[in-house]
């Protein structure tokens, strides 16, 4: 059978396309807030994303900050300062245009913003909020998934090495004192440690079963 | 065969010294710092490596590296002898040069035959 599975990295740039080009724009950016409370740019389409990937936005001002603070639809046009953004986009936006900062809302909180145009600024923006918001919406979703993938990332390597290496002390020993390393025990003692010798063993069946084979999405 | 173990663990060390020492034949030298490895190796000249992933200063990965990259160390097998066992750390751990990889927790009673099957096509072995 085909392998179909797609990276996670491939679904967002799939995602962001397919906003792009249902909304007939020539960029369309999926900003996450990470940890340290910045901007990154996690899938991008009209702009190369290897020259976005690195950029840490600060959304403590201008419109990045309207969008999070108020949790608005901010239309931002060529004379709205967009930080380190700017001279990336200024090949792709003229004069009388404008771009749309859609905030991507977990329950809580403004997880990240979806940033698509540039539109003229004859299309109106507001009247098409809901389909904007269900966009941010779907971008959410991803949001939490790469939050998800990346704590499994770090987590199973780490959960599979702390379990596995004091089973390995209780597991040795028992082996060394059954294989006779110190001398013949009674069959008494020998019946209770093939016993702890058979948890142990369970206990590292269940390791693999659970996190070893624990594939998150390929990045 | 000289044998240079590194293993940050004080309880695993104890269980790879005996079984190396007694079932494998090999005069073992175990060290617990990642960074020590590369010198070590240089000064003991040992016939093999058994090296953990995770251990302070250096990681097994960055010593595996190291170790080939030096021609007076790069010809020495090293297997790793881990906890970490994620299908990506096995594959980076062989493309790093490593001879052979086993996952912890392992059967002291069958971890020489182990190494020596890994060892097989070296054409050496240990506990003869």
């Amino acid at each position: 059978m085909e392998n179909t599975q797609l990276s996670f990295e491939q679904i967002l740039n799939a995602t962001v396309r397919m906003l792009r080009t249902t909304w007939k724009a020539k960029v369309c950016l999926f900003l996450q807030l990470d940890d340290h409370g910045d901007l990154r740019v996690r899938a991008a389409d009209g702009l190369s994303l290897e020259k976005v990937a690195a950029l840490s936005i600060k959304p403590a001002e201008g419109p990045f900050a309207q969008c999070f603070a108020k949790n608005r639809i901010i239309e931002a046009d060529a004379s709205t300062p967009m930080g380190i953004l700017t001279k990336l986009l200024k090949p792709h936006i003229k004069k009388g245009q404008k771009f749309a900062l859609v905030p991507v809302s977990g329950e809580t909180r403004v997880l990240g913003i979806l940033f698509l145009g540039p539109f003229s600024d004859k299309e109106k923006i507001h009247p098409r909020e809901a389909e904007l918001r269900s966009a941010g919406a779907l971008c959410a979703v991803l949001s939490a998934h790469w939050r998800l993938y990346e704590w499994m990332s770090s987590f199973m390597p780490q959960l599979n090495h702390e379990l596995r290496t004091p089973l390995t002390a209780v597991q040795g020993s028992i082996g060394m004192v059954l294989g006779g390393m110190f001398g013949q025990v009674g069959n008494d003692v020998k019946e209770m440690l093939e016993m702890a010798q058979k948890g142990c063993e369970r206990t590292v069946r269940a390791i693999e079963e659970y996190i070893n084979t624990q594939n998150p999405p390929k990045k | 065969m000289k044998v240079l173990v590194a293993e940050d663990d004080p309880d695993i060390q104890v269980i790879l010294k005996m079984v190396l020492t007694r079932l494998g034949k090999c005069d073992v030298t175990i060290t617990f710092q990642g960074d020590q490895v590369v010198p070590m190796a240089k000064t003991h000249r040992p016939g093999l490596i058994l090296l953990d992933v995770m251990l302070p200063e250096m990681s097994g990965f960055e010593i595996c590296k190291a170790l080939k990259a030096d021609p007076e160390t790069n010809s020495i097998p090293i297997i790793f002898l881990t906890a970490r066992s994620m299908p990506a750390e096995i594959q980076e751990a062989m493309k790093l040069g490593a001879l052979g990889y086993l996952a912890k927790p392992f059967d002291p009673m069958t971890l020489v035959g182990q190494i020596n099957e890994i060892l097989a096509p070296l054409g050496v072995s240990i506990g003869a």
